[in-house]
């Protein structure tokens, strides 16, 4: 049974409220290399959406165009309802769209919590001349702040003991979880999530799949996924797209891109999707025990 | 599902600062290093009638600069490199001047030398100034920035400006705090010969020649050689290098040899060219040498040359026309000025990042 | 909380392991030997190596840390008394604190945000500048020759010249600074690590070659500086209710001196432990993360500036009245290292560390290399001047410290991993190329 609400894709394009990201045309080109060539990728509000796509297909590159890190080449990003393309990261960040790395970036040196307090930098208001003179309200804001760090990496599952630990300290586990609550901590509408399960094991993988959706439930989040890990994916994705080599080859609900062909191809190579096929035509025999349906966890 | 619309591909367009900034960057800078070329060139032929004197600031400058290139380079071999900024090396030019002009006392070079024994006993000055320096050069490289590899940018360049202040010591130690007036070995300031009003001098000549053989050799070096060869793929991406089977440290030391060497045999040029030595003159000298690699573009060799030539000529001209006590200012307001509307120098920069 | 940590008090709250008690005997011996030489009370180097004693046997007690600090602070008021009004260890004391003010100003610019700043000696040359111009009689034309005061007393009222009132000239200079520190910071904002070091090294020298060719810029009338002569004499210190100071009690000057040092402090621990220090450590850490989570890199950058710049406007005054003069001998760029060897020796972004390094470093060089070492050359056999060598010396230490211990005597809890794991390397070596973020990811 899929009980994670995989097979049930929300409406692409224009849902009840729009999309809330919507990139047109969007491609990058650095010098003589075609990262991303023209994409055009929506997000309805409210949903849990993957890219995917082999190595270098061009995913973190498009991830970092919408978050501001690069500038498109071509291609124009809204958020909100706001053109953000070419916007700087800070203020893309503050308009609501939050991320996490693909090769963990925490401020090593800082805290579990000062991390989290970072990253509300954008919410808090305390400036030069307040902090000196910590006026009640500058006093007020960071007994805020911290409190609410502290709530965030519970709520993320890092066990109270820890929460002053130096973040290099921490385990690899305790570590992601810090890097989405650092990325929670604001009260974003989009959340962009980069490989969070890499170097997961399958427990961690499927804790962390229950964990999206009930930030999504929770927190009336969206959520934008980059992952490799098929089973998490197929999970928790209601809608998928599919990039190689910089063009968008596929997009649908997870049994579509599961069975597309060009999907397959392009992981799998023409040999290798032949080879797929065959599996499949044998695994639809009846009499296979626990083969079960989706990739659910 | 895949077909996305045919909407025109319209550029992003960057903001009014970054256009600026690029336009800026593809002429302001040119038109920045002719403004005083220009304007003196105009004022000379109201003053004067003809273009002697700045062209004797160009011929003055062309040596001068060719001294600097000659530092550049090795600043630019290095960086290139390792992405590191020799702040030593200024010093290592000092002791090559230093060097030489202890050995000429040492054979017993005079002014009354004839010319066979001058030239020999130059040519030995040469080479020991080189070895000396390129020597100098490597010691650095293995005390100061080896172990700290993997430290932040902060560390060897803490330990390259202490050896910076060691070596000054060294320098005073041996010949003194003030400058030290050295025999005028090749008559530095004695006209060759003349073009219009424009003197070439016999120092002169001396410094462009010594310089262009130097430099077509290590081009042709780095170019055709093995080692040549491992410094460039070691500059472009060390990693992949090590797989290849070079040794990386060896490539990087070599690095700083040959750069030692130039900065050896700048050293004694300037010896020769400005008859003077003194403790102090690689700081600014680095700095000044600095500038002209940046203005090239960073690991860029024949960019190294060119801004040597091209800040020579500023400094001259500055130091004829405004006053040589507000020379190392405009040098660097120049520098800070490459620095921001066009880091990647005049030829672009090779160095791991833009490569 | 206190309460029960002070009665709980188990075992392993103190420190009296015999290595620790054994480096607290050298250290008093070392300290006992060091007064000595120095010419320091006895008894209050004895009361200091105490207050360090308690302090490291009950390092984990809150309240006995709150109690050090405020013993230290008493300690360092009543210095002063236990010396004569002219005694050579207090100039240099007070010497020692300008430059932990200058010290304190550069941690935060490198210390804090991580931005190499290789020509600090700017700020302290305007901020000494502005002292030489509103503190003395160097604007000679000013008021009609009659002179221009502003709450001073006689004579300098009477004087012609800008006589500005300290208090105002330290409100001038910050302003100065401030603004000329964000001018220095802009065209780092997207520049790697080492290039930065350059573009600051060269502002450092260009406003140097400012001071020293000034008496060729005249601005309404008047030289900009006054060249190579400098401007002297500069004004004392003539705070209100009080006689203007003297060149030979030293003891205001060392409480002036203090109280810049405390209202430095102050600003640096409320700054380090607010929404804006831990943007600066991020930024330090790694500046696309730190963007990505909402830091306004150029804002943050600025601020850093033209924070560390005001401290050292603030320091530059009180020198260019302290020592007297004004002039471009002060304004090399080997004292822009000075700084930096503070910083890196007391510890990259420790306030309590950079503190020390100025202490230790004002009287290596000022106190121990001049006077006390040079006896030591002749005293083996050797026949040299070791001030002839400090230069390398410092080169040397310079060189050590970076080898052996990077993270400086007293890390920054951070730093120390930092350094010493090569966190936070390498991740913010952006390139120069179109927008500030074109990391290869």
């Amino acid at each position: 049974m899929t009980d994670t609400g995989a097979g049930t894709a929300p409406p692409v394009g224009d849902g009840q409220d729009g999309a809330l990201l919507s990139a047109r045309n969007v491609s990058k080109i650095f010098g003589g290399l075609v990262a991303v060539e023209d994409v055009t990728f929506e997000i309805p509000e409210r949903s849990i959406v993957s890219i995917i796509g082999p190595n270098g297909a061009g995913k973190t590159t498009f991830f970092n165009m919408l978050t501001g890190l690069y500038k498109p080449s071509y291609g124009s990003i809204s958020f909100a309802g706001r053109n953000i393309t070419g916007r700087r990261p800070d203020r893309i960040m503050k308009d609501g769209m939050a991320r996490t790395f693909q090769n963990i970036r925490l401020f090593g040196t800082m805290s579990a919590v000062e991390n989290v307090m970072v990253g509300q930098h954008s919410r808090m208001g305390a400036g030069l001349f307040g902090s000196i003179l910590r006026v009640p309200r500058v006093g007020r804001e960071e007994r805020a702040v911290t409190e609410k760090a502290h709530e965030v990496l519970s709520y993320v599952g890092i066990r109270e003991e820890h929460h002053d630990t130096l973040s290099v300290n921490l385990s690899y586990g305790e570590q992601r979880r810090l890097e989405i609550a650092r990325a929670l901590a604001s009260d974003p509408k989009l959340l962009l999530l980069d490989e969070p399960t890499a170097g997961m094991n399958p427990q961690e993988s499927a804790e962390l799949t229950d964990f999206m959706h009930k930030v999504r439930d929770e927190r009336g989040l969206t959520i934008l996924l980059i992952e490799h890990d098929m089973q998490v994916v197929m999970g928790v994705s209601e809608r998928i797209t599919v990039l190689d080599h910089g063009l968008k080859i596929a997009e649908g609900t997870p049994e579509q891109v599961r069975e597309n062909p060009r999907v397959i191809e392009a992981y799998l190579g023409k040999q290798g999707a032949a080879e797929a096929e065959a599996g499949a035509a044998k695994r639809a025999q009846p009499g296979q025990p626990g083969q079960g349906s989706d990739g659910e966890t | 599902m895949e077909a996305s619309t045919e909407a025109a591909r319209v550029p992003v367009r960057t903001n009014t600062w970054d256009r600026v900034r690029k336009y800026i960057g593809d002429y302001g800078l040119i038109a920045l290093l002719l403004v005083m070329p220009v304007v003196y060139g105009i004022q000379d032929i109201s003053d004067d009638g003809s273009l002697a004197r700045l062209g004797n600031n160009f011929v003055d400058g062309l040596s001068n600069g060719a001294i600097w290139a000659l530092v550049a380079l090795g600043y630019t071999l290095v960086y290139g490199i390792i992405e590191l900024i020799n702040f030593a090396h200024g010093e290592v030019f000092m002791i090559g001047s230093l060097v030489s002009a202890g050995f000429f006392g040492t054979i017993g070079l005079t002014t009354a030398t004839g010319t066979g024994g001058l030239v020999l006993g130059l040519l030995l000055t040469l080479v020991l100034a080189m070895l000396a320096s390129g020597s100098l050069n490597v010691m650095i490289e293995r005390v100061a920035y080896r172990p700290l590899r993997s430290a932040p940018k902060l560390a060897p360049l803490i330990t390259a400006v202490g050896f910076s202040f060691i070596l000054q010591n060294v320098g005073v130690l041996w010949i003194g705090g003030s400058p030290e007036g050295i025999p005028d070995l090749i008559n530095a300031q004695k006209e060759l010969f003349s073009i219009g009003g424009v003197s070439v001098s016999q120092g002169d000549v001396l410094a462009i020649a010594a310089t262009i053989p130097l430099v077509f050799l290590l081009v042709g070096f780095i170019s055709q050689s093995r080692l040549g060869k491992a410094m460039r793929a070691t500059a472009q991406d060390p990693e992949a290098a090590r797989l290849m089977g070079i040794n990386v440290d060896t490539t990087i030391s070599a690095t700083f040899l040959l750069g030692g060497l130039m900065a050896g045999a700048a050293g004694l040029i300037y010896a020769l060219y400005q008859t003077t030595i003194w403790f102090f003159q690689g700081f600014q000298a680095g700095l000044i040498a600095f500038t002209a690699a940046v203005m090239g573009g960073i690991g860029n060799l024949w960019g190294a040359v060119l801004g040597g030539f091209i800040i020579g000529i500023i400094q001259q001209i500055s130091d004829n026309r405004i006053g040589g006590e507000w020379t190392p200012a405009i040098v660097f307001a120049y520098l800070v000025l490459i620095m921001v509307f066009r880091p990647q120098g005049l030829l672009g920069e090779e160095t791991r990042e833009a490569g | 909380m206190m309460a029960v940590a002070v009665e709980q008090r188990p075992e392993g709250k103190l420190k009296t392991d015999p290595r620790t008690l054994a480096a607290l005997a050298v250290a008093l011996v070392v300290t006992l030997w060091m007064a000595s030489e120095i010419e320091m009370s006895i008894f209050m180097a004895i009361v200091l190596w105490a207050i360090i004693a308690v302090r490291t046997i009950f390092h984990e007690n809150e309240l006995v840390n709150r109690l050090t600090v405020v013993a230290f602070v008493v300690w360092a008021i009543a210095l002063p008394f236990f010396h004569d009004e002219g005694a050579g260890f207090i100039e240099d004391a007070t010497l020692a604190l300008a430059y932990a003010v200058m010290a304190l100003g550069l941690n935060i610019i490198v210390g804090f945000a991580g931005l190499l700043d290789l020509g600090y000696v700017a700020f302290y040359a305007l901020g000494a500048l502005t002292a030489g111009w509103f503190m003395s009689g160097f604007f000679v034309n000013a008021g009609g020759g009659e002179g221009v005061s502003l709450f001073v007393g006689e004579p300098a009222s009477t004087l012609p010249g800008i006589h500005f009132n300290f208090l105002i000239v330290l409100i001038i200079a910050v302003c100065v600074t401030t603004i000329a520190g964000m001018l220095i910071g802009l065209p780092t904002l997207r520049l790697r690590g080492d290039y930065i070091a350059i573009v600051t090294l060269a502002f450092g020298e260009i406003v140097g070659r400012i001071v020293i060719n000034g008496d060729q810029i005249i601005i309404g009338g008047e030289k900009l500086t006054n060249g190579r002569q400098g401007i002297t004499p500069i004004d004392k210190i003539d705070l209100p209710f009080l006689e203007p100071f003297k060149s030979l009690d030293l003891r205001p000057w060392y409480f002036v001196a203090l109280g810049l040092v405390v209202l430095v402090l102050f600003v640096n621990y409320r700054l380090r432990d607010s929404r804006l220090g831990r943007a600066w450590i991020a930024l330090r850490e790694d500046e696309v993360a730190a963007a990505s989570m909402g830091v306004p890199l150029v804002k943050t950058k600025l601020l850093a500036y033209g924070t560390g710049a005001a401290f050292g406007g603030l320091s530059g005054v009180f020198l260019g009245s302290y020592l007297n003069t004004v002039n471009a001998d002060q304004f090399q760029f080997s004292f822009s290292i000075f700084v930096l060897a503070m910083v890196i020796l007391g510890g990259l972004g420790s306030i309590e560390g950079v503190m020390l390094g100025a202490v230790v470093l004002t009287f290596i060089n000022f106190n121990f290399i001049p006077d006390v070492f040079n006896d030591y050359p002749s005293k083996i056999g050797l026949d040299f001047d070791l001030t002839e060598l400090s230069f390398g010396i410092f080169g040397f230490l310079l060189v050590i410290m970076m080898v052996l211990r990077p993270e400086g005597l007293i890390p920054e809890r951070r730093r120390k991993l930092e350094l010493k794991e090569g966190i936070g390397v390498g991740d913010t070596e952006l390139g120069t190329t179109e927008t500030m973020f074109e990391a290869k990811a």
